[in-house]
């Protein structure tokens, strides 16, 4: 399946792409994905690249490995159900893979206009053969699944997408 | 170029001009009068002017509704029932609330404009919620991500809770948050000294308030909680008890231990306490000296996946599994009364077990926190 940009960016607004500006929605977004309540430390990090930038620099990393956010969630998604089982404790989840979830009280909302909310859980991945780890929170595979957005570069939970793939989809 | 400039700049200042009239009318023109808020069919009522969210209004008036978001709609802990004068449940309350909620009037407080006279309905004890100021007395290092913060009253001040339940902790703005924060944290310490309240917390990566805590709050800093919150304490029966807790949620049962201590509560306990790792284990021999005070009390530490070279002699396996196998030797297994602190994963799997050996789900006792 081809990865389709728009669908993403569209998912809650429409993008002013026409007058090649921000729209209000659009600002309002890139204001609340900085350090907020949200997330203490943010989700651009310290990338230069405005949020569409990196949302497509990212598409074209997936693009290139032939997945789309949709088979790149559901197998993160897998992975943390599996390692739910352990209760903390690192469970073999097969092809080498080690997966260990961590959850944590509360709730953190995602930052797009939609009022979707994930439990404060940060699931840990190790591919065993090769050393590689991953990590990465519930809201992180909301995000990937309904906005392809691995977060800019230098932000905490930011998820490198081929290496995220190269560890996930170990087997292949 | 000049010519496109102009028009553009004109409209834009227009706009701008028309939004903040809006702005500007919806703040002081807009007048709602007074309004009255009827709390718990006229337990307390509060007379004040309209346009503020019944959040704000309530907040005003020391009556602290848990919020965690700060009245932005975007935690859902702030809900209230209101039987009259709130309107219709909005798009931004929608996602919080589900069926049963709806149709009781139940909405997010943040949400409700104060337009006219309300009825509402809170539990009582968020009446006795208060304020306090606190210096932060200490801080003790148990693990590499769990500390001890002991905060004591100002100006002769004490808390009255029952022990077991939690406050709220407020984080300032600082550099990492812009805003101000509260979060729950379940009181540790003995209930006998009022003087002071002692906290575990454990840190969460990136969490706004641990971060707080753990890299910014040093000792004789000036820390704001309200409390108490929470229907996590001891019931007053006979019944044996099974304590279930994993990491930081070892805070509300020694709070517990210590209450029993000084009541020379003898119930048959039993206390089972998970971490992954040797290096997880902290307070054991605190906890171990209840065993020497309450005769009926044991304690039994649990460790998941002991390092290799730790040389851990204990309880090897989940913490789950402990519970279980000790109530499969148990008699009396359906008798018991369930109390559980930790990880939602490890409560959600704690109730399946104690409601499989018959204890009912409404003597198995826990806080969700959200």
């Amino acid at each position: 399946m081809a990865f389709q940009k728009t669908r993403y960016i569209t998912t809650s607004f429409p993008r002013c792409e026409a007058a090649m500006k921000k729209s209000p929605q659009e600002k309002k977004l890139e204001r609340l994905l900085q350090a907020s309540k949200f997330s203490g430390c943010g989700f651009l990090g310290n990338d230069k690249r405005n949020l569409w930038e990196i949302i497509d620099e990212d598409a074209s990393e997936l693009a290139k490995a032939g997945k789309t956010p949709e088979q790149v969630a559901k197998r993160m998604r897998q992975l943390t159900d599996i390692g739910k089982k352990g209760l903390g404790d690192w469970v073999d989840a097969g092809h080498g893979l080690h997966v260990s979830v961590d959850d944590n009280r509360g709730m953190v909302p995602c930052p797009w206009p939609h009022h979707v909310r994930c439990l404060k859980r940060i699931t840990m991945v190790k591919h065993v053969p090769t050393g590689s780890e991953m990590r990465w929170s519930d809201l992180n595979v909301h995000l990937v699944e309904q906005h392809a957005f691995f977060e800019g570069k230098g932000s905490r939970f930011r998820i490198e997408p081929r290496l995220l793939i190269s560890v996930i989809f170990a087997e292949e | 170029m000049i010519l496109f400039i102009i028009p553009v700049a004109i409209v834009s200042g227009i706009g701008a001009l028309l939004a903040a009239s809006l702005v500007f009318a919806e703040r002081v023109i807009t007048n709602y009068g007074d309004v009255e808020i009827n709390i718990n069919k006229g337990a307390k009522k509060i007379t004040t002017r309209g346009g503020g969210s019944l959040l704000e209004m309530l907040t005003a008036e020391k009556i602290f509704i848990p919020s965690a978001c700060g009245g932005r709609g975007t935690c859902g802990y702030c809900k209230v029932k209101v039987l009259e004068g709130a309107g219709q449940l909005l798009p931004t309350e929608e996602p919080y609330m589900d069926k049963k909620e709806r149709a009781e009037g139940i909405r997010l407080s943040c949400q409700v404009k104060l337009r006219n006279d309300l009825k509402i309905e809170i539990p009582d004890e968020l009446l006795a919620i208060k304020e306090y100021v606190c210096v932060c007395d200490e801080i003790i290092d148990y693990t590499y991500d769990i500390k001890q913060f002991n905060l004591r009253f100002e100006n002769g001040h004490q808390l009255k809770y029952t022990p077991g339940q939690y406050v709220q902790v407020l984080a300032p703005r600082y550099e990492k948050s812009s805003d101000e924060v509260y979060r729950a944290y379940s009181i540790s310490s003995d209930p006998a000294d009022k003087s002071k309240i002692e906290l575990i917390v454990r840190r969460v990566p990136d969490g706004i308030c641990t971060t707080y805590l753990f890299d910014y709050l040093k000792k004789g800093d000036t820390v704001k909680i309200n409390g108490p919150y929470g229907q996590f304490y001891l019931r007053d029966t006979d019944a044996p008890i099974i304590f279930i807790a994993g990491g930081s949620g070892i805070a509300p049962i020694k709070c517990i231990l210590h209450h029993m201590k000084n009541t020379n509560n003898n119930r048959k306990s039993t206390f089972f306490f998970g971490t992954r790792t040797t290096r997880d284990l902290f307070l054991v021999e605190e906890i171990q000296k209840f065993e020497k005070v309450l005769r009926q009390f044991t304690f039994v530490p649990i460790v998941s996946q002991p390092e290799e070279d730790a040389k851990w002699k204990g309880v090897t396996g989940r913490v789950t599994n402990a519970a279980m196998d000790y109530l499969k030797k148990q008699n009396d297994a359906a008798q018991y009364e369930g109390y559980l602190c930790g990880s939602p994963g490890m409560i959600e799997s704690s109730i399946k077990i104690l409601t499989e050996f018959g204890i009912p789900e409404d003597k198995i006792y826990y806080d969700k926190f959200s």
